[in-house]
């Protein structure tokens, strides 16, 4: 906060505390503050288009990294067909192009009462005050049964220094080896994703380590996106490497033995990918804002994305439970609703009464051919729900080099729509 | 308040409680700084994520800022009408038609992309 601000809170703080003291006419021109917790897709893109559309609004992102690296194409990175910058997303031209503010560090807790958050940068803790503040902090996963250890056992479903370590394993693979993936029950971030991995890393092994094999463990009953061309990869092109085993629920995993136990028996591989069960950022869950019946979401209003526990916090993206798929496309898409919504706020106004989202995605199928996945979502007044408009939802009727192309335009896109 | 300033947090004594009471003061007295969004825009932003923020694309797709209010929503009436073949023929499925004239409308008033040049 700048001394300005803090000057005038000072003076408020002293007229609410019983003091003869006349409204400060500055005030008028003080801009309101909206702190965004967390920088990746839904994050970033609210900052961006609170000060795209709001003019007069003061924005602080705060990020515990530098940068934030993209979990869209980040399977590409794992099988080493493109490099790991091409996923890198700083912060630089949110700051320099649009007058984001972004500060380094780990937002610790939220105090709504006092509307402020306590932040470690650096290895201070530091209080920062908001008027609106934007949760988007992505997923946290509820570790297995087990000495699980994500370093030994990787999920690279957060991309990173995990996408590297998964790349790394799979290289080192041998034509003798397996690779098992487990995919946890849904909902969790990116429904085509687990299977796309699936088919990225069984291309991987047909081409490079001819013998070896993947095991996919579903612990869902049955393929939870793009069931046609996943569906008929795993059965055609796929059906001599891959085995797609369903309703595999993880009952323990032993990560230095390299095992895992389900319902549907014990597997053990060279990698072992375990892609954990997901539920809403840790900061939501300690605000007591994981209101869902499963306690593992956020519910929100999806006019404004605002809190329905408290109205002057917004939840974005992978930790809100409205419904809607857990992505980075649907969270750049609830982030320019949220924006819109909270401009009109500090207007006096309502909020759009007739929001449209949407999802897109292109999913490589093999090295050379991806295909795609959308599905729209309307404001329904009647149930205040999102509702997929079902003549929108469809998946590709096959993959196609096309749709590999379009994927990396996609990616170049909305990368730029929301980090610059 | 300069925001151009870079933003330089202050270590804060806490708790702070008794300074937010006037918040809604606070809040109130900014108002009148801001102007209602056009009619269109919001709708608009979500075709962004593959043509480029205000309708300019980085790469490969079409970039939509500045034609034809007329063009583009015939164009987009089209695509959600004929037999789906591309994902744009869902996407525009995603709306109703007022809602594709309000976007159409919106995106014609945008300033077309550096270099190029409208061809219709």
């Amino acid at each position: 906060m700048n001394s300005d601000r803090r000057n005038f809170l000072k003076l408020a703080g002293l007229a609410a505390a019983g003091w003869a003291f006349p409204r400060p006419v500055s005030a008028a021109t003080t801009a309101p503050h909206v702190l965004v917790i967390g920088g990746g897709f839904g994050g970033a893109t609210v900052a961006k288009y609170l000060k795209l559309w709001g003019g007069n609004i003061d924005v602080t992102l705060i990020d515990r990294s530098s940068s934030h690296y993209a979990c869209i194409l980040s399977n590409l990175v794992i099988t080493g067909a493109i490099p790991m910058d091409r996923i890198k997303l700083g912060y630089a031209n949110l700051q320099s192009k649009r007058g984001v503010n972004f500060v380094q560090g780990e937002a610790l807790a939220v105090d709504p009462v006092a509307r402020e958050v306590t932040v470690n940068v650096g290895g201070t803790h530091y209080a920062y005050s908001y008027d609106k503040l934007v949760l988007s902090p992505g997923v946290e996963f509820t570790p297995p049964a087990g000495n699980y250890n994500a370093d030994l056992t990787p999920h690279a479903w957060k991309a990173g220094p995990q996408t590297l370590l998964l790349k790394q394993q799979l290289s080192a693979m041998t034509k003798s080896q397996t690779f098992v993936l487990t995919i946890p029950k849904s909902p969790y971030r990116c429904p085509p994703g687990p299977y796309e991995r699936a088919c990225s890393v069984a291309d991987y092994l047909t081409r490079k380590k001819r013998g070896a094999r993947i095991i996919v463990l579903d612990a869902n009953a049955s393929i939870q996106a793009e069931p046609v061309n996943f569906g008929s990869a795993f059965r055609g092109i796929y059906k001599n490497v891959l085995s797609y085993i369903p309703n595999a629920t993880i009952l323990g995993v032993d990560s230095q033995a390299k095992s895992v136990t389900t319902s549907q028996g014990v597997f053990t591989g060279a990698v072992v990918n375990i892609i954990p069960t997901h539920r809403a950022g840790q900061i939501v869950t300690d605000a007591g804002l994981a209101n869902d019946p499963t306690g593992r979401w956020a519910l929100v209003d999806p006019l404004s994305y605002a809190s329905k526990v408290s109205p002057d916090i917004h939840i974005l993206g992978d930790s809100q439970g409205t419904g809607q798929p857990k992505s980075g496309h649907m969270a750049n898409s609830q982030a320019k609703v949220c924006a819109d919504a909270i401009i009109r706020a500090f207007n006096g106004e309502a909020p759009d009464p007739a929001p449209v989202t949407s999802s897109a995605c292109f999913s490589p199928i093999t090295s050379s051919k991806a295909a795609w996945l959308t599905a729209s979502f309307q404001y329904d007044p009647v149930t205040k729900a999102m509702k997929r408009v079902e003549a929108s939802f469809a998946e590709a009727a096959q993959p196609t080099s096309d749709g590999m192309q379009q994927m990396y335009q996609w990616a170049d896109n909305i990368f730029a729509d929301s980090f610059s | 308040m300069n925001r151009k300033r870079p933003y330089n947090p202050q270590r804060e004594p806490r708790p702070f409680t008794s300074c937010r009471l006037l918040l809604p003061v606070f809040i109130a007295t900014s108002l009148s700084a801001f102007a209602a969004p056009p009619p269109g825009q919001l709708l608009a932003a979500q075709c962004a994520q593959c043509h480029g923020t205000n309708g300019v694309a980085v790469s490969g797709f079409e970039s939509i800022a500045g034609k034809k209010a007329d063009d583009l929503y015939k164009g987009l009436l089209e695509m959600s009408q004929r037999r789906p073949e591309n994902i744009m023929d869902l996407q525009a499925r995603a709306f109703t038609p007022a809602q594709l004239r309000l976007i159409a409308n919106y995106l014609a008033t945008l300033p077309v992309a550096a270099g190029e040049t409208l061809d219709n």
